[in-house]
């Protein structure tokens, strides 16, 4: 067997499978996109993004709840490393992945599904879980699907931890938290509130409570100090995380007229939006670098500028000042960037003699926090770090005790939601080793995202923009704690997802799996994570054999067991017969295809470069479209060559109604063969050819099948708006075009040729066109007397 | 194994058991030019050692272009492109075929054209001003023009411009011409496929129609149909009563006899000889002719018309045949050819045959090309009318 490996250059999977069986060969690839590697906590990004592309909501929401227990709440707060990785960033602007997410939590919201089975506990271990913020309820969610028993205690009233505590409701709605912790107490997880777990032998009273396990997921909910002088000495001081409680938790009140933020956080941008949300007149943030170095997320500084916030760069507090007891205002030094520190970002320096005040009746401080370890005082047998984090195991999240785990902020300092998701999880693993008794190995290991090989010429090219955020106008934001981010409707979510360049061919959705129920060749082990499968048409089989379609086993219907190895849809050029007419390049709109310049061999005039096309296989998704357009052939098809239909249409039968359908594999038509050719009876033969996507169909295999005996060709496809590759419906509807004037051209009837649009995987829909077809299709039509041998190109 | 007797006797007509092996064909073949493997001279040879098998499964069987240049050059007189045709149609005959371009499609329709009931819809470019007949003296054969400018609309041209512009030059000479509703392809390229049944087929259907109008003169723009009619209906053995005539010869005549003017024009052109038209049928002066305004001998440049580097007997094929084995080498010749155009300084690529149009404008798809010798290209009655006075 040829090594396709080494022939290609591309990753591989092998299976055994039967030959015979129709329409369930799979394809595997291993290759994760950018996003799908750069996500902390492992979503496959691409995977959701591709569903919504095609309006399967419900399942791009499953596909991002297989990593994200909470999919709602960083859909609104998440700092989507992902998006700074899209390789569509670098064309204009990243496929807006975060609102994506947003969208299809809305959209179940809006639509909601059968409420899921709670977990039945299968394992004797109980596992406690000190603290309900993100890291622990990743932790706690993955625990209670392994069947653990989870108890998860939480100080403050409500569950959440900094989801409640520290981020305000116009930016994160508290329904959406309730919806999403409710849902994962649903499935058994027990969450206590007002439960704070305190004493000098806190841990151990949870050992002998009976718990197995402890998870460490308190936060950071403690404010560091300025530690200027006057910062004890009046009133109107406040640290943000108090503040942002106190407004968060029970109904705050003014802080006061006018307000300084100390800090470039989210923390800080949210005590100065939340100021001006109470009825402050004036509220400044006080950062010590320039807006560039701000941790803060740059649309949350726009909106808060928007809103009224004042923003003080490059000064840092030296003193803060007051009169009888109370704040009165501030000295400030005015600071420069000097070298990058250890941060990377660049360290700032004084300038001598820059002094300056600002007036202020209340201070914010919003510089750093750490873990509160008030209510675990002395030791608990769990080392800490100098800066009074628990100290953990990176890989392992194991701390020094035995069965103690630590993770998230409490591990960190104040870090993302997305980066305490990822530790839950590292620490449930853990967790499950731990009670295994398996050695705590090293959590899975992420490998470095892919090199971008995207070259698009931007003058060239046209792609859509990225859809904006609808948000609340600033005039009504400003008086109320309302969501300001609206969220997408149904057609900017599809449209959006639609820029996606599917970076990498298959998007790993697994949605596959399912529908494979012959044979069960598709990996869905969490171990193999990453190695995806695509269920692919008949017309594979005879390119891995190479005895040609036509090979006696597979007409007979043979059934053997052979060792498989499959190709990827992804075309090659051949070069030897591409003529650089970019035909392709024009076609392909998710830029797969680029021209590039070569020295020809042939020419005999110096100073001469020809073009030839070039199918960039990280972006391909392998539809097809530029192969029905290629002119030569040099565009050679990874899984449906023309070249194939000779063989295919040798089945037909003569005296009967020969009807060939070409099919769109997206759309439904897997029937079995016994409900197609059921349609027509028995004066009617239906051969159906599945391509990827109808965009695969070009005239040249309509006439084909005409001139091979086909009483009438019905082609399928998803209609433009709906179809999986974003544009390959669309060229297959300018190619019906050309074939409609070339039947009426040449005189065949017009009720021979059909172009239906079947939609969302609907197999009873697709027999229903065929059926209407068939019926249309009144007799055979004349043709040459004497058919022609097939060929072989 | 491939029947050998049979195709042994086809060879000897060919004149190929004469070859001297000298190499000449191969010297002055385009492909050869251009891509190292491929050798008229080891082809025939291959032929000669009925090592057919091996021959059959070789892409380059069908690459020759047919364009004669090797025939006129052999010194034994060998029909290298005859050889050409017989090889094909063995090898087809045994399942194999050439690379063909746009999957297929137009072998396709040609064949679908062989049904005997099949209704065309081929006339409806024809205008209510333009006078056409069913039956009379003079026919002009149509060609499958419609068909192309379907297939070929984003090459932004129309090779029914031919066909229009002829329509109007013979009404305003006062020639009604025929046009033939039930007019099917050629069969001329599925010929040099190598597919003799039904370009048989085909020949017959047009013959029968033909006879069916009474026309004892038959015009023609496209030197393929042209070479069909004359050269492969003759040798297969039909025969064919009428006239047949190049729309430039027919022009020509004119010329001569004084019943065509034709207005000064300052837009430099050049001429691209198609190979059926100059070396399979020895029409060069007459398109000429015509572009100049003159009816003396050709001088190859005059003020606004200049031949190009490779001319007449020598001229540069359009780099592709029988719609197969459209690759980069035919990319090259063509883009050789285009270069060769842009020397002459001519604004205009006049051409005499729909298959050049398509193709030396396809290569100018590429901007790589058309930049630095992008032409327009013409045919040579779209150009003749709009200089009519």
């Amino acid at each position: 067997m040829v090594q396709i490996e080494e022939l290609l250059g591309r990753k591989r999977l092998s299976f055994a499978f039967e030959e015979g069986d129709r329409g369930t060969h799979p394809i595997g690839l291993v290759e994760p996109s950018p996003c799908t590697r750069a996500c902390p906590a492992g979503v496959n990004v691409k995977a959701y993004v591709s569903l919504i592309a095609t309006g399967r909501f419900h399942e791009a929401l499953e596909v991002v709840r297989q990593r994200n227990p909470l999919p709602g709440i960083c859909g609104r707060v998440c700092t989507h490393p992902c998006e700074a990785v899209c390789n569509l960033g670098e064309i204009d602007s990243p496929v807006a992945v975060c609102w994506l997410k947003r969208f299809v939590a809305d959209y179940e919201l809006a639509h909601p599904q059968a409420i899921p089975e709670p977990i039945s506990r299968t394992r004797k271990e109980k596992v406690a879980i000190v603290g309900s913020g993100p890291a622990g309820l990743t932790a706690a969610n993955d625990l209670v699907r392994l069947g653990f028993g989870v108890t998860v205690f939480e100080a403050l009233p409500v569950a959440g931890g900094m989801l409640v505590a520290g981020i305000p409701a116009y930016r994160l709605p508290r329904d959406i938290v309730e919806t999403e912790i409710a849902a994962i107490e649903h499935l058994g997880v027990e969450i206590k509130t007002n439960k704070p777990i305190s004493g000098e032998k806190a841990i151990d009273q949870l050992f002998d409570g009976g718990y197995s396990a402890v998870f460490l997921a308190i936060g950071a909910h403690k404010g560091l100090k300025l530690g200027v002088p006057g910062e004890d000495e009046f009133k109107g001081i406040i640290d943000c995380i108090t503040f942002l409680n106190e407004v968060n938790l029970s109904k705050g009140k003014k802080p006061g007229d006018k307000v300084i933020v100390i800090g470039g956080g989210s923390s800080a941008v949210d005590s100065a939006r939340t100021a001006l949300r109470l009825g402050s007149d004036e509220v400044y943030i006080v950062y010590r670098r320039s807006r560039k170095e701000m941790p803060a997320h740059e649309a949350e500084i726009s909106a808060a500028e928007q809103e009224g916030v004042k923003l003080h760069y490059l000064a840092a507090p030296v003193n803060i000042l007051g009169e009888n007891g109370k704040v009165t205002g501030m000295e400030c030094q005015k600071m420069k960037l000097g070298k990058p520190d250890s941060s990377g970002r660049r360290r700032p320096v004084p300038i001598e003699g820059s002094e300056f005040v600002v007036q202020a009746d209340t201070i914010i401080t919003a510089i750093s926090q750490g873990p509160d370890l008030t209510n675990l005082p002395g030791d608990q047998g769990v080392e800490l770090t100098r800066w009074n984090t628990f100290a953990a195991e990176e890989e392992s999240m194991a701390t020094s005790r035995p069965g103690v785990f630590a993770g998230g902020d409490a591990v960190t300092g104040p870090s993302t939601v997305i980066d305490a998701i990822a530790a839950g999880h590292v620490a449930a693993r853990s967790i499950v080793r731990y009670l295994n008794g398996d050695p705590l190995v090293q959590a899975e290991i992420r490998g470095e995202p892919l090199e971008s090989e995207i070259k698009v010429d931007q003058k060239q090219r046209e792609h859509k923009k990225r859809t904006s955020m609808p948000m609340l106008k600033v005039s009504t934001r400003i008086n109320s704690f309302d969501e300001v981010d609206l969220g997408f409707k149904e057609t900017q979510a599809v449209a959006e997802a639609q820029r996606c360049l599917r970076c990498g061919p298959c998007s790993e959705c697994f949605i596959c799996v399912p529908e494979c129920d012959k044979i069960t060749a598709i990996l869905t082990s969490p171990e193999k994570q990453g190695e995806c499968i695509f269920r692919l048409p008949h017309e594979l089989l005879p390119s891995i054999s190479g005895d040609g379609p036509a090979d006696a086993a597979v007409q007979a219907g043979a059934k053997k067991t052979i060792p498989f190895q499959v190709t990827p849809v992804i075309p090659w050029v051949r070069e030897d017969l591409c003529r650089g007419c970019a035909d392709c390049v024009d076609v392909c709109e998710h830029m797969a295809v680029t021209l590039i310049s070569k020295e020809p061999a042939l020419s005999s005039n110096e100073g001469e470069y020809i073009s030839v096309a070039n199918v960039n296989s990280d972006i391909c998704r392998g539809c097809g479209t530029c192969v029905a357009v290629c002119s030569t052939g040099a565009m050679t098809p990874g899984y449906y060559s023309g070249d194939w239909l000779p063989g295919r249409l040798a089945t037909l039968v003569p005296g009967k109604k020969n009807i060939v359908v070409f099919a769109c594999h997206w759309n439904g038509s897997h029937p079995d063969d016994e409900a197609i050719q059921n349609i027509g009876g028995n004066g009617t033969h239906i051969e159906v050819i599945h391509t990827m996507c109808s965009g695969r169909i070009s005239p040249g295999l309509v006439f084909q099948a005409f001139e091979l005996g086909a009483d009438g060709v019905l082609l399928t496809g998803c209609s433009p708006d709906n179809c999986h590759y974003g544009f390959g419906a669309k060229q297959a509807h300018n190619t019906y075009g050309t074939i409609e004037q070339l039947i009426h051209l040449v005189g065949i009837e017009p009720e021979r040729i059909a172009f239906q649009h079947v939609s969302d995987s609907n197999t009873a829909a697709f027999l229903d066109v065929v059926s209407e077809f068939v019926q249309n299709v009144e007799k055979p039509k004349p043709r040459p007397a004497k058919s022609r041998k097939v060929l072989v190109q | 194994m491939v029947e050998t007797i049979e195709i042994e006797e086809q060879i000897k007509h060919t004149n190929a058991y004469a070859c001297l092996e000298c190499g000449k064909c191969t010297s002055v073949c385009p492909i050869s030019r251009y891509s190292r493997r491929y050798s008229p001279r080891i082809l025939l040879n291959q032929a000669l050692k009925n090592d057919y098998d091996d021959l059959f499964q070789d892409y380059d069987l069908w690459s020759c272009l047919t364009c004669g240049k090797c025939d006129e050059v052999c010194p034994s007189g060998i029909h290298y492109i005859d050889l050409t045709q017989i090889l094909r149609s063995s090898a087809l005959a045994e399942g194999f075929n050439g690379k063909c371009s746009h999957a297929g499609a137009l072998q396709s329709l040609s064949r679908i054209m062989t049904g005997e009931q099949l209704r065309q819809n081929r006339l409806e470019w024809v205008a209510d001003d333009m006078q056409t007949a069913a039956e009379g003296d003079i026919l002009y054969f149509v060609g499958c023009a419609p068909y192309f400018d379907v297939l070929f609309s984003d090459l932004d041209i129309s090779t029914l411009e031919a066909a229009e512009s002829s329509i109007r030059l013979l009404n305003r000479l006062d020639i009604t011409p025929v046009l033939m509703t039930d007019e099917r392809c050629c069969g001329h390229d599925l010929l040099w496929n190598g597919d003799v049944e039904n370009f048989k087929r085909l020949a017959e259907h047009n013959l029968k129609e033909i006879e069916k109008t009474g026309a004892k003169t038959i015009l023609f723009s496209c030197a393929e149909c042209l070479s069909g009619f004359k050269n492969l209906y003759t040798d297969y053995g039909f025969s064919v009563k009428a006239e047949l005539k190049h729309m430039s010869q027919f022009l020509a005549e004119k010329l001569a006899a004084g019943e065509l003017q034709l207005t000064a024009d300052d837009t430099n052109v050049t001429f691209q000889d198609p190979c059926r038209l100059g070396r399979h049928l020895g029409i060069y002066d007459e398109p000429r002719q015509v572009l100049t305004n003159s009816t003396a001998q050709p001088a190859g440049s005059t003020n606004h018309f200049h031949d190009m580097k490779e001319t007449g007997k020598r001229s540069l094929c359009c780099g592709v045949s029988a719609w197969m084995n459209c690759d980069l080498t035919s990319k090259t010749i063509q883009t050789e050819r285009l270069r060769q155009a842009h020397d002459t300084g001519a604004e205009v690529l006049a051409v005499a045959c729909p298959k050049c149009q398509i193709h030396l404008t396809c290569t100018m798809k590429d901007k790589a090309v058309s930049e630095k010798y992008g032409v327009r290209v013409r045919d040579i009655a779209a150009i003749t009318l709009e200089r009519m006075a």
